[in-house]
C-alpha cells in the first residue's frame, strides 16, 4: 500500500476515535462514461402517482422517481471493464468459460472450494434452507435481513436475531454495532439444545441494524463459540467489502492489511457464505453459494438444477458471470471503498448537523432515519416510517425504503396482538458509483425541510397486505 | 430461361459481431471428452467447436436488442423495462398479467406450487424434463396424452404434437375434472423431435376443457415455430401473419409459462402469464419469494427491454423461415446420405435416431450417449443424449425407463451458426456412421438422483 494512502486511513482511524466531524467531500476515483436521463416531474404529478401507488413506493414506475435510493441492490453503475466482459459472454449451456472465471475468482478472494452460481442472493438462501433446515430449527444471526428471514420461515424454522444491544440505540456510536452478542449466541444454543441449531449465521454489513459492520475480533469470537458446540459459522456476505473497509479503517490490529487480505481472514472464519453480487459485486443481477463441504454441495447443486440452471450457470447469462468475476475485483479496490463509505457518511453529517435524527455512526451502503424520534407523534400502528417515505417522494421525487412496522410487524397467532419492531427506520440506500455529491446535497436539502415542518406529516393505514414479505406489494391510505 | 433448381435461402441479416471459435485436435477431443464422463454437459466450452448442445439461451441477439441492453433500467421497483415487456406480452400473446422470471424453470415451479395439490394428474403432450419435475415435487402426476404418433420416428403426420382428445376425455371421465388441475399444452414438443401441434387440435382441447372447467397452460417456449408451422401447413392460416396465429393459440389457453432463451433469441429471461386476476396476485406472491420483485423477477432490466425487443423479431416472417430453413437444410442434408433422423423434421433441432445408427447396441448401453461422445470426438460438435439417460428411472421398481425414442439432439443455436457450420456437421456424422460398427457402448459410472442427464459420467466399455 502507498504511504498516501496509509496516512489516509490512518486519518480516518484517528477521526473515528476521537469522534471528529471532518465533514468533506470526496473525489469520485472514475469518471462518467455513460449517462441515464432521470426524470424531474413535478409535486402535482407525484401525488397522483403516490395514490395510484397505495402509498408504497415498490409499486411506483421508476421512471416516476428523481433519486432512487430505494436499494443499493442491482443498481451499480457498472464499469468500462465490466461491460466489456459483458461482450465476452459464452452463453454456452454447459462449461462457458465465464463460469471458470467466475470461480476462480471466487475462490480466490473468499476462499471456499464449492462455488454454485444463483440468479441472485435469495436463491442461495434458499437452497440452503431446502437443505439444512428442519421444522422447528433455530438460525441465529446477528440481525437477519428479510429474505433471509422469510426463507427460514418459509422452511418452518425460527430466525433469531442476537445482535448486541447497542445496535438499538441508534445514537449510540459503537463501532462495530453489528457485532454479535455472545452471551444471547450461546444461551440460545443452550437453551434450544446445538442439535436444533444446523448453522449459524453473521451477516456483514448488517443490513437491518444500519449497515453497521463487524469486527474481525467478534468473528472470531463467534467461531471459538460455535466451534464448542460443532455448528457451522456461514456468512451472509453482501456487503463484505464494505465491511473489511470498516475493519481496516476502525480496527486497530488492520490498519495496515490490504482489503484483500482482510476479507480472506474474515472468511477462514466460516464455511461458506450466501452473497448477492447485486451489492458488492457491483452487477445488476446474480449471486452465489460458496460453501467448504462436498457433501453437501452436491446436495445443493442437485437442487439447484431444478430450480435455477445447470451448475455451470445457475440461471444467470454467461456474460453476467464474467460481470460479476469483474465487480468483484474492483470493489476490493480501496480508493473506490474510501469514496463509496465517505459518500454515505457525508450525506449523515450533513443531516446530523440539522439535527435529523438518524441511525449514528453511518453505515456503509445507507442511512437510516430514525422514525421514532423524527415523527414521535404517530404511532407504530399507523407505520410511521412508510408515511415519512411517501413524504419524501412528495417533497423531493427521492424514494427511500421504510424498514419497520410495515416490513417486520406482524400479528403474534397466539395473542392475535400486532408486535412492532423495535426499530423504526426509513433507509437511504445509496446505489453504487451512480449519484454524485450535487444529488447527495439535494437529497439532504429536501429531508432537512420536511423535518422543519414534521408536525404536519399523518400516518397510514393497511389496506391489502400478502402473507409473506408483505411490504413489496402492500396497499395503504392516509390514516 | 432454364428452369431454377431450388433457390437457396440466405440469411435475413448479416454478421456485426463475432465470437472466435477454437479447433482442436482428436487426441485432444478424446482426453476432453474422457475427462467430461462421456458426457457432453460436462464438455467445458472451450473445448468445443461447434455447439449443438441446446438452442438455449445460446441465440446471438441482434443490434437493437444490444441497443435495449443500454437502456436497460435497474430500478428494483417499477423498471420501464418491465412495463414494456408487459405490453409486449399483452399485444402479442393477449395474456393479462406477466410475472417475470430468471428463466423458464422459474415459471414451472411458480405455476405447479400454486395449482397442483398432492394427487393431482396433470395431461400433457409428452413430458420435459423440468417441467414434470415440478409437477412431482408440487405432488402432482404427468400423464402423456400426446398421440401415438409422435412415439413413430419414422411417421411424417404434419402435427405430431398433437394431443390425444379420446385419451384426455378418458382420463377426465376417470379421474375426475376436479383431479386435474390443468393440461399443459407445449408447443413444438421438444421431446418428440420439435413437432407442432394444429389450431385445429388446439381448438377441440379448449372445447373439451371448456366442458369440464379445465384450464389450459401453454408451454409457449417454442410457440412462435409452432405458429409460422401451422402457417405452412394447416388449411386457412397461409394468409394469417405469425403474429395473428399466435395470439390465436393462447386464445384458447388460460396462461403460459415461457422460456424466452428460445423463441425471443435472448440469453436469459422467462415469464409466467396468466388471465386469472386472482392466481396472477397468488404467483406475485410466490414470485418475490424464490426470483425477484414482481416488476423485475430475477432478471435485469436490460434483460427484460432483450426480451421485449426479442418477441417482436422473432414474429417476422423473414425470421422464422431462415430459423426453421437452416434445420431443414442441415436435416435433409443427412437424410440424403442415409442418415436415420426423426420426421418430419422439427424446428429447432435434428434427431438422430441412436437405434437405428447403433443397431448393435443394447439400450442399456447407452447408445445415444454413445453417439454423442462419438461425435464429439470427431469433429468437436457437441450435441446432447435424449434416451434412456435422460429419461432416468422408474421410482417403483428402481431400472431405467427404456424410452421408445433412443435420440441424438443437433440442436441449432439461433442465428448463431452459418451454412458451412451445418455442412461440417453433416460430414462428422457421416464419418461416425461410416465406422458405426467399431463403436463400442458406455456404462455409467456416476448417477445423481435426480435429472441424472446432467451431471452422469461414464466409462468406455
Amino acid at each position: 500500500m502507498n504511504q498516501k494512502a496509509l496516512d489516509s486511513s490512518r486519518q480516518d482511524l484517528k477521526d473515528f476515535k476521537t469522534g471528529a466531524n471532518t465533514m468533506s467531500k470526496s473525489i469520485e476515483p472514475y469518471k462518467i462514461k455513460v449517462v441515464e436521463p432521470i426524470s424531474q416531474i413535478g409535486r402535482k404529478e407525484r401525488e397522483e402517482v403516490l395514490k395510484k401507488a397505495g402509498y408504497n413506493l415498490f409499486n411506483v414506475p421508476a421512471d416516476k422517481v428523481m433519486i432512487d435510493l430505494l436499494t443499493d441492490s442491482g443498481t451499480s453503475a457498472m464499469s468500462d471493464n465490466q461491460w466489456a466482459g459483458l461482450m465476452m459472454g459464452d452463453e454456452s449451456y454447459a462449461g462457458s468459460r465465464n463460469y471458470y472465471h467466475f470461480e476462480d475468482t471466487i475462490r480466490d478472494i473468499f476462499g471456499y472450494e464449492y462455488v454454485i452460481p444463483t440468479h441472485q442472493g435469495r436463491v442461495a438462501e434458499n437452497l440452503l434452507c431446502q437443505i439444512k433446515v428442519k421444522p422447528g430449527d433455530y438460525i441465529p444471526n446477528n440481525i437477519h435481513f428479510d429474505t433471509t428471514r422469510a426463507n427460514i420461515e418459509h422452511a418452518g424454522a425460527h430466525a433469531i436475531n442476537c445482535v448486541i444491544d447497542e445496535a438499538f440505540d441508534t445514537e449510540n456510536k459503537h463501532p462495530f454495532k453489528g457485532n454479535v452478542d455472545l452471551n444471547k449466541l450461546e444461551k440460545l444454543i443452550k437453551e434450544v439444545g446445538p442439535e436444533k441449531i444446523p448453522f449459524c449465521m453473521i451477516t456483514i454489513t448488517n443490513n437491518s441494524g444500519g449497515g453497521q459492520p463487524v469486527s474481525l475480533e467478534n468473528i472470531k469470537q463467534v467461531k471459538e463459540l460455535v466451534d464448542k458446540y460443532h455448528l457451522p459459522l456461514l456468512f451472509d456476505a453482501c456487503r463484505f467489502a464494505e465491511n473489511a473497509y470498516f475493519i481496516k479503517t476502525r480496527e486497530e490490529a488492520y490498519r495496515n492489511w490490504s482489503i484483500k487480505d482482510i476479507v480472506r481472514e474474515i472468511f477462514k472464519y466460516g464455511n461458506g457464505c450466501t452473497m448477492s453480487a447485486k451489492k458488492d459485486g457491483l452487477v445488476n443481477i446474480g449471486g452465489f453459494l460458496c460453501l467448504d463441504n462436498s457433501e453437501l454441495a452436491t446436495k445443493v447443486t442437485n437442487l439447484l438444477i431444478l430450480v435455477e440452471g445447470f451448475p455451470t450457470y445457475g440461471g444467470l447469462a454467461g456474460r453476467d458471470l464474467e460481470a460479476i468475476a469483474r465487480g468483484l475485483k474492483e470493489v476490493l479496490n480501496e480508493d473506490y471503498l474510501k469514496f463509496r463509505i465517505s459518500q454515505t457518511k457525508y450525506l449523515g453529517d450533513m443531516l446530523e448537523e440539522a439535527g435529523v435524527p438518524y441511525v449514528k455512526p453511518a453505515g456503509g451502503h445507507a442511512i437510516y432515519l430514525d422514525v421514532k424520534k423524527f415523527l414521535p407523534d404517530i404511532p407504530q400502528s399507523q407505520f410511521p416510517a412508510q408515511a415519512l417515505t411517501c413524504e419524501l417522494y412528495l417533497n423531493g421525487g427521492i424514494r427511500g425504503v421504510e424498514i419497520g412496522s410495515l416490513m417486520f410487524g406482524y400479528k403474534d397467532t397466539k395473542t392475535g396482538k400486532d408486535v412492532y419492531p423495535d426499530l423504526e427506520l426509513l433507509r437511504l440506500a445509496i446505489p453504487r458509483r451512480v449519484y454524485t455529491t450535487a444529488h447527495i446535497e439535494y437529497v439532504a436539502e429536501t429531508i432537512i425541510q420536511i423535518h422543519q415542518n414534521r408536525e404536519k406529516i399523518k400516518g397510514l393505514k393497511l389496506v391489502y397486505e400478502a402473507n409473506i414479505l408483505r411490504h413489496f406489494t402492500a396497499r395503504l391510505e392516509p390514516a | 430461361m432454364a428452369k431454377l433448381k431450388k433457390r437457396s435461402w440466405a440469411e435475413p441479416f448479416k454478421i456485426k459481431v463475432v465470437e472466435p471459435i477454437k479447433k482442436t485436435t482428436r487426441e485432444e477431443r478424446e482426453i476432453a471428452i474422457k475427462e467430461a464422463g462421456y458426457n457432453t454437459f460436462l464438455l467445458k466450452s472451450e473445448d468445443v467447436y461447434i455447439d449443438l448442445l441446446t438452442d438455449s439461451g445460446t441465440s446471438a441477439m441482434s443490434d437493437y436488442q444490444w441497443a435495449g441492453m443500454m437502456l436497460g433500467d435497474e430500478a428494483y421497483a417499477g423498471s420501464k423495462n418491465f412495463y414494456n415487456l408487459e405490453s409486449k406480452i399483452q399485444q402479442y400473446y393477449g395474456y393479462k398479467h406477466l410475472i417475470p422470471t430468471h428463466q423458464g424453470r422459474g415459471a414451472e415451479h411458480i405455476l405447479s406450487q400454486i395449482l397442483i395439490k398432492p394427487g393431482d394428474i396433470v395431461p400433457g403432450n409428452m413430458y420435459f424434463t423440468t417441467t414434470r419435475h415440478h409437477q412431482e415435487l408440487a405432488g402432482g402426476k404427468f400423464v402423456d396424452i400426446i398421440i401415438e404418433e409422435a412415439h413413430d420416428p419414422e411417421s411424417t403426420h404434419p402435427f405430431k404434437g398433437n394431443i390425444d382428445i379420446e385419451k384426455l376425455e378418458k382420463i377426465i371421465n376417470e379421474a375426475g375434472a376436479n383431479k386435474i388441475p390443468y393440461i399443459s399444452l407445449e408447443g413444438n414438443v421438444n421431446m418428440a423431435g420439435g413437432q407442432p401441434f394444429s389450431m385445429q387440435n388446439a381448438k377441440e382441447l379448449y372445447k373439451l376443457c371448456s366442458k369440464h372447467g379445465i384450464p389450459i397452460m401453454l408451454d409457449a417456449t417454442r410457440a412462435i415455430e409452432n405458429a409460422y408451422f401451422i402457417k405452412l401447413r394447416e388449411d386457412g392460416y397461409q394468409d394469417k401473419t405469425i403474429a395473428e396465429i399466435l395470439k390465436e393459440i393462447c386464445s384458447y389457453t388460460d396462461g403460459a409459462t415461457m422460456s424466452s432463451k428460445k423463441d425471443h433469441l435472448v440469453n436469459i429471461g422467462g415469464f409466467l402469464a396468466l388471465n386469472d386476476d386472482k392466481l396472477a396476485q397468488k404467483a406475485r406472491e410466490m414470485v418475490v419469494v424464490y426470483e425477484g420483485l414482481h416488476t423485475y423477477g430475477g432478471i435485469s432490466g436490460r434483460d427484460m427491454e432483450a426480451m421485449a425487443r426479442g418477441i417482436e423479431e422473432a414474429v417476422q416472417f423473414d425470421h422464422m423461415q431462415a430459423r426453421i430453413g437452416q434445420v431443414e437444410y442441415l436435416g435433409n442434408k443427412l437424410i440424403e446420405i442415409g442418415i436415420p433422423v426423426v420426421l418430419p423434421i422439427g424446428s429447432h433441432a435434428i434427431y438422430l435416431d441412436a437405434k437405428k445408427f447403433l443397431p448393435h447396441m443394447p439400450q442399456d448401453q447407452f447408445p445415444a450417449q454413445t453417439l454423442a461422445a462419438e461425435i464429439y470426438i470427431d469433429s468437436g460438435v457437441r450435441t446432447m443424449e435424449r434416451g434412456i439417460v435422460s429419461s432416468g428411472r422408474n421410482k417403483e421398481t428402481g431400472d431405467h425407463n427404456y424410452p421408445k425414442l433412443e435420440l441424438v439432439r443437433l440442436t441449432i443455436p439461433r442465428r448463431v451458426y452459418t451454412q458451412a457450420h451445418m455442412d461440417v456437421t453433416a460430414e462428422s456424422i457421416e464419418a461416425v456412421y461410416e465406422e458405426k460398427d467399431k463403436v463400442k457402448g458406455l456404462r455409467m459410472v456416476y448417477e445423481p438422483e435426480s435429472l441424472r442427464f446432467f451431471q452422469a459420467r461414464f466409462e468406455r466399455l
